[in-house]
């Protein structure tokens, strides 16, 4: 009935590589949030597949666990946007370096 | 018996103790009088410990005593244990005996010197020491006292410590003696190994058990230590360098006691060595060896106290010689005699230097017989002791060690015979040699007369021991007379039973020999001597005899040379590019890879994301081969 | 017939899934990457229909696209001009080097799952009607799991907090 569970996973991994890309490539801080996201989303698919894989119903919760979990990161990580903004610092995540050893 | 042996044990130990602690706040005299006070109690102890033992029945006379278990490993267990038997009561009485005369002897001799209590403390760590050694109940306990007495040799030989002769003299003797320590301590490995004890007891019930090899091993470490000890060729050369430390200490340690430890090991272990009988009539032949090299080079020094050196390393030869081939009663009871002798010999000597104020050599002697006339007698009487002639107590006991080689007999009893007698004529000549040079004919040039003591040849302290010690030269022999009683050798017997045993006839045929012999290199001595010239004429011999038989420059090639050159090669190969290098080069380095580890930390996010994605990347893969 | 169709269903999501996401990855314009984002959002929420999953998939509408999606695009537009995001990628060898990790990662994933594909996931389970629905989750929600709910909340309080504090210190600055 429809595609297996591997299928899911497969598309999964695909976003997943994707958003990682996006987090090592881009420079706007509001595009790697972005690309946060797509990976948050990633697993959530994956962990989904496998709950009705398995007929139970952990995954489901996980699921949406990290969802709520998202969504806190994303306000935050906006907040700290806005700041950045605000300072007139330059919305580049190269420049904001001065974590270094 | 037992309380006696204690009481012997730690009297000097307290008296060391007492000096040491008390330090500057008692007076010179008074450390002086504690060294001799507990010195002598020591001798009232060993006389309490022999008087009981002699009560007691014949073969019951062994007491072994524990004050605690020192060691236990296992199975393996040693305590702190004394042994009270006939021959380790007559140890006990010489050492204590002969060593308080001496002590008493110092007072005078090194009054006015400004270490004085440093000295006595010393000499009380000395007689416990060896008091130690002598009245040990098991090996270790023996190995122990062996070491003390080294280190007490060491610091004592060192005592003038601003003078660098003495403080090489001391290493020497400390460096020689570690090589016997060594191969004793290995011997002593050995017998835990295959015996499981070190008990005197326990050993030999299981002598007959070992194997040979074991056995020559264990008899060979031993006699390495006591040939290290007792200055025989080939760990002799310690011995005359050791005259660098003052005289009386020449008397006690290198004379009378410490150096007969090694022919005290001989006898005391002696059920090992009958095992290993090679190993036993190795040591007599490394005896006469060195009673007649000695005896030679003692012809040609110009040194007082070094001719009376050669001189004591050729008598323990004559021990040596007599406990190799197991006539123990004997070397014991020449080992008593000599004592008596020998530091009476030095003592006597050490009033001739005090009188000429530090003087040792005896061309720059002579004539001395009026200036000092009891030091006089008491030499002569040491001399003819030495020489052994009758009734001076070195006739009885040296004839009785050489006529044992007689009663051995086979090519080995012979020569060893035949060298042995060798040896009496050249102590013959050497001595008298000596006797002739420092008393008699014409003072060699006007000398500084003795300083500060008003009263004659010198004080009480000093001789008062110098004449008892020639009383005990002039009858101490009479406890062992061939033919008519032996109560010396039978007490010593007890313990360590003799092997051989001569005829009457062999004794008095010895002694004939021994004695004529001896006059004759007395005559050979008073010629030359009248004649003006030196015993040894051929100048080729002279210059052998000169620089002893060149063993110094033979070790010296072979050991030191080398020694330092390694050393110095390591030191400038190993030590300092790779150690103190290292030592910069680990402070450097850390830095490197601290400074290269910052730079890890770029403060880029998107460098820190890409680690985080090949980390995972790699741990997927670990995960999924593990499973 | 029914097959066909939820193939058909299956394929438009995971397209509009993968397509909207490349396109976050890719957009220069910020605004235009948050709408790409609510697209994907929206696919996944079709994929999470097929897999049995209908409450998280409208939860997943009405929060994530609905409330985080439009903070966001509250921010880019009050942001402005500032928000604009070129491409500029950093050195190459970063930019080799995040390919080759983000390459590793999918290749690992897929030979993973074809190792296990034959096996493990063949056969999902037989499921009820009820699976997936609120009244399954929100009972695991208070029972099994109560702790996770408790600590998500807290995490919400906290990111709450947060904004304010963050909010805050912008007021006193601009004093």
């Amino acid at each position: 009935m429809g595609p297996g569970v591997g299928w899911y996973l497969i598309v999964a991994a695909i976003l997943f590589g994707t958003g990682a890309l996006g987090v090592m490539l881009r420079r706007s801080p509001l595009i790697v949030l972005l690309s946060l996201e797509i990976m948050l989303n990633a697993g959530s698919l994956t962990l989904i597949a496998f709950s009705r894989q398995q007929g139970n119903l952990d995954g489901q919760v996980f699921a949406l666990a990290a969802m709520a979990v998202a969504a806190a990161e994303v306000a935050i990580g906006l907040g700290l946007i806005v700041a950045m903004a605000r300072k007139d610092m330059p919305l580049d995540v190269d420049q904001a370096s001065t974590l270094r050893g | 018996m037992e309380a006696g042996g204690w009481i012997c044990l730690l009297a000097p130990l307290t008296g060391a103790l007492a000096i040491t602690l008390a330090g500057g706040r008692i007076s010179r005299r008074t450390a002086g009088w504690v060294s001799t006070l507990t010195t002598f109690v020591a001798f009232g102890g060993a006389l309490t410990a022999f008087v009981a033992a002699w009560g007691r029945d014949a073969h019951d006379r062994q007491e072994l005593s524990t004050a605690y278990t020192w060691l236990a490993a296992g199975d393996f267990e040693v305590g702190f244990q004394i042994l009270v038997d006939p021959l380790s009561t007559v140890m006990m009485l010489v050492v204590s005996g002969v060593g308080g005369l001496i002590v008493w002897y110092s007072m005078g001799y090194m009054a006015g010197d400004d270490e004085e209590r440093r000295y006595f403390a010393y000499m009380s760590l000395f007689v416990f020491s060896m008091l130690m050694l002598v009245e040990a109940g098991n090996f270790l306990l023996l190995l122990v006292g062996w070491g003390l007495v080294g280190l007490a040799s060491y610091l004592l030989i060192g005592f003038w410590h601003k003078r660098p002769e003495a403080v090489a003299a001391a290493k020497k003797a400390f460096v020689m003696n570690a090589i016997g320590d060594a191969t004793f301590a290995l011997a002593a490995v050995l017998l835990i190994w295959e015996t499981g004890t070190l008990e005197y007891l326990g050993v030999f019930e299981q002598v007959d058990g070992l194997s040979s090899t074991t056995v020559n091993l264990v008899a060979l470490g031993l006699l390495g230590g006591a040939v290290a000890k007792s200055a025989q060729i080939p760990l002799h050369t310690w011995l005359p360098d050791a005259m660098e430390g003052p005289t009386p200490v020449s008397a006690l340690i290198h004379a009378a006691t410490m150096v007969t430890a090694g022919v005290y090991l001989l006898v005391r272990a002696h059920p090992i060595f009958e095992a290993a009988v090679d190993v036993q009539h190795l040591a007599a032949i490394l005896g006469v060896i060195t009673l007649l090299a000695a005896g030679l080079i003692a012809l040609v020094q110009w040194d007082i106290k070094r001719v009376i050196a050669y001189s004591t390393m050729s008598q323990i030869g004559y021990m040596f010689m007599a406990a190799g081939v197991g006539a123990y009663g004997y070397a014991i009871f020449h080992l008593m005699t000599h004592a008596f002798f020998k530091a009476l010999l030095f003592l006597a000597a050490g009033v001739v230097i005090h009188h000429l104020a530090d003087e040792q050599d005896i061309r720059r002697m002579g004539g001395l017989k009026d200036a000092l006339p009891r030091t006089h007698l008491a030499f002569l009487v040491g001399t003819l002791a030495l020489v052994g002639i009758p009734p001076f107590a070195g006739f009885w006991s040296k004839d009785a060690a050489i006529s044992s080689t007689l009663a051995l007999g086979g090519a080995l009893g012979w020569t060893l015979y035949v060298g042995a007698l060798a040896g009496v004529l050249l102590t013959g000549a050497y001595s008298f040699r000596l006797y002739y040079a420092v008393f008699h004919g014409t003072p060699a040039e006007a000398r500084p007369e003795a300083h500060g003591h008003g009263h004659g040849e010198g004080p009480t302290s000093m001789l008062a021991p110098v004449g008892i010690l020639a009383m005990l030269s002039v009858v101490g022999g009479l406890v062992s007379i061939p033919g008519v009683w032996h109560p010396f050798t039978h007490w010593v017997g007890e313990s360590a039973e003799a092997v051989v045993e001569p005829t009457t006839a062999q004794d008095y045929l010895t002694s004939a020999l021994a004695v004529a012999l001896g006059l004759v290199g007395l005559f050979l001595a008073r010629r030359a001597f009248q004649a003006d010239r030196q015993l040894v004429t051929s100048p080729a011999a002279w210059q052998v005899l000169e620089h002893k038989l060149y063993f110094d420059e033979l070790y010296d090639a072979l050991f030191y040379r080398p020694a330092v050159a390694l050393s110095n090669a390591l030191r400038r190969n190993v030590e300092e590019p790779i150690v103190e290098r290292s030592l910069e080069e680990i402070g450097s380095g850390t830095i490197e890879v601290g400074g290269g580890v910052g730079r890890l930390q770029s403060g880029l996010l998107r460098s820190y994301a890409l680690a985080i994605a090949f980390a995972v990347a790699v741990l997927v893969v670990v995960f999924v081969a593990v499973r | 017939m029914g097959e066909f169709l939820v193939w058909v269903v299956w394929f438009l999501a995971a397209g509009g899934c993968l397509t909207s996401g490349v396109a976050v990855v890719s957009l220069t314009n910020p605004f235009y990457s948050a709408l790409a984002l609510i697209a994907n959002l929206a696919s996944l929420a079709v994929l999470y229909l097929l897999l049995a999953a209908e409450f998280l998939a409208a939860a997943q509408v009405l929060v994530y696209a609905g409330a985080v999606m439009v903070m966001f695009l509250f921010v880019v537009a009050y942001l402005g001009g500032k928000a604009d995001a070129p491409w500029a990628g950093g050195p190459p060898l970063l930019r080799t080097a995040a390919v080759v990790a983000a390459a590793a990662l999918l290749v690992e994933v897929v030979v993973v799952l074809g190792l296990a594909w034959g096996d493990d996931l063949s056969e999902p389970a037989e499921v009820t009607d009820g699976f997936g629905g609120p009244a399954a989750i929100g009972e695991l929600f208070l029972t099994d799991h109560l702790l996770a709910f408790e600590i998500t909340s807290i995490v919400l309080l906290v990111a709450a907090i947060g904004g304010v504090v963050l909010g805050t210190s912008r007021e006193r600055e601009a004093e």
